[in-house]
């Protein structure tokens, strides 16, 4: 099996629960914001057409799973491949109550607020199903597994899917370098005929962090079930007088469930304050932007707290 | 009784709050709780261990009838674990359901917020009347996640603290005061 696809209704945590299982199973977890990122990668800065979306998707994700089975946590997701031994196709639901509850929480509103961002959010997630696939909501019959998280938390579900996904994948086996091969033919003609010809080859890097602090920082990240990427965006923060860009500033971790970038530092005193400056100019310039400094005595409290073992480097 | 320096441990940095000044506010904040939820059962929610000091103080300042319940949860990096912190997880359930309660989170601290996060994450789902949180301190110049406290007792610099129910290595947690501890002394 090379696909886990995963996805569900706005505010329903299924994002959390897709999170969970990669860690559960060691699998990649591709992202809206990562597979953005392979996008460009591959096909350029300029945005693609809505119905090029699934193909150009699809094209990138059958040529990285042939080194690292995928939980492919989109919008849509069960869209993109056809039925097949190589794909288990999960949908997360839950009752309305419950995700009105999760943005009450999130974003801090009163329910009738939240329902009405609720019905926003549906809507929008219509408008872009109907754009990207043709079709504005899913057919029960298009998933393998539906998981209600009404009675049961991420963790519990996470599991469920982690143990079909293991069944499979032991069944199946990882998708054929002939079945990949298959795949990325139909979807790259598909995106020729479209005129779109790749223009780079998009590769997986995985999060390999600059300090043991970033990756305690990501462990813990993970043990609460938060969703994060490594160092997903730079922030130019200086032009010389061509607009070419002299300083940048790229924030350790983005947690997109909260829109929140972290800076995590624990080094010389003398470098905290260069990235003291550089989060006070990215305040400066980007004032929509938030972002938090995680200091060394936060990590200091961890290891005191905890008795944790941090290697320094 | 203000505890003498004599009886204080030689890790204590410095008190921050004296025990006449935590029990003082504690019953402040009691008196808001009362106020806010008269004619409604509250149901006090702790979370082990940390919490069980401050609950206890909270609901013995409250006037109104409340219930009290408990739950644990899985610690980062915490015995179980091994190499990787694994997951946070309820380690111990409340022993009742909470459906159409209007549930109060008693936390002893809020710093990051994603204990917190994930506690009321759990509570909402399961469907109370209202869901709020009362923390001894807030420590909120840490705070990564924003989470709504509805009463607090002390907002703290961003030092490590004890006593009240705070710990280091489980020792410390029975301290009457709330105090800066510092690991290089004593």
């Amino acid at each position: 099996m090379a696909f886990l696809t995963i996805s569900g209704d706005p505010s329903s945590r299924w994002e959390e629960v897709a999170h969970v299982v990669a860690q559960f199973m060691d699998f990649e977890l591709v992202t809206q914001t990562r597979l953005a990122q392979w996008m460009t990668e591959e096909f350029g800065e300029t945005p693609l057409d809505a119905r090029a979306w699934a193909p150009a998707a699809v094209a990138i994700l059958a040529r990285l799973a042939r080194e690292h089975p995928l939980v492919i946590a989109l919008d849509g997701a069960e869209h993109l491949f056809r039925p097949a031994p190589w794909v288990l196709r999960a949908r997360i639901t839950t009752s309305d109550a419950h995700r009105a509850g999760k943005l009450m929480l999130d974003l801090r509103l009163e329910k009738p607020e939240a329902l009405a961002r609720l019905r926003a959010l549906d809507d929008e997630q219509k408008r872009l199903r109907k754009a990207r696939f043709g079709r504005a909501s899913s057919d029960p019959a298009s998933f393998d597994l539906t998981l209600n998280l009404a009675n049961m938390d991420a963790a519990q579900a996470a599991d469920m899917l982690a143990a079909a996904a293991a069944k499979r994948l032991d069944q199946q086996g990882l998708l054929s370098p002939n079945a990949a091969d298959e795949i990325e033919f139909e979807t790259r003609l598909e995106l020729a005929k479209r005129g779109i010809v790749p223009a780079g080859r998009a590769r997986m890097t995985r999060a390999s962090f600059g300090h043991p602090s970033e990756e305690m920082f990501a462990n813990l990240l993970d043990f609460y079930r938060i969703q994060w990427e490594y160092e997903p965006r730079s922030f130019p923060l200086q032009w010389d007088k061509d607009g070419r860009v002299t300083e940048a500033f790229t924030p350790d971790f983005y947690l997109p469930e909260l829109d929140f970038y972290v800076e995590v530092t624990t080094m010389k005193q003398s470098l905290v304050t260069r990235k003291n400056r550089k989060v006070k100019l990215l305040r400066a310039i980007y004032p929509h932007i938030n972002i938090q400094v995680f200091y060394q005595k936060d990590f200091q409290e961890l290891v005191f707290k905890y008795g944790l073992k941090m290697v320094h480097s | 009784m203000t505890a003498a320096r004599e009886n204080v441990p030689d890790n204590i940095e410095r008190i921050l709050f004296t025990e006449e000044q935590v029990s003082a506010r504690i019953a402040e904040v009691a008196a808001e709780i009362s106020e806010k939820y008269r004619g409604r059962d509250l149901k006090l929610i702790a979370v082990l261990k940390g919490s069980v000091f401050f609950l206890t103080a909270l609901a013995r300042a409250i006037t109104i009838p409340v219930k009290i319940d408990f739950l644990a949860i899985s610690s980062f990096g915490g015995p179980s674990h091994g190499p990787t912190p694994g997951l946070v997880r309820i380690a111990k359930d409340l022993d009742e359901p909470i459906h159409d309660e209007d549930v109060l989170l008693v936390e002893d601290i809020v710093d990051t917020g994603f204990t917190t996060r994930y506690l009321l994450q759990t509570l909402a789902g399961r469907g109370p009347r209202s869901l709020g949180i009362c923390t001894l301190l807030d420590r909120s110049v840490r705070r990564i996640v924003q989470v709504p406290i509805d009463f607090r007792c002390f907002e703290i610099p961003d030092r490590f603290v004890v006593g009240c129910g705070l710990d280091h290595r489980q020792l410390y947690r029975n301290l009457g005061y709330i105090a800066v501890l510092d690991p290089e002394r004593g």
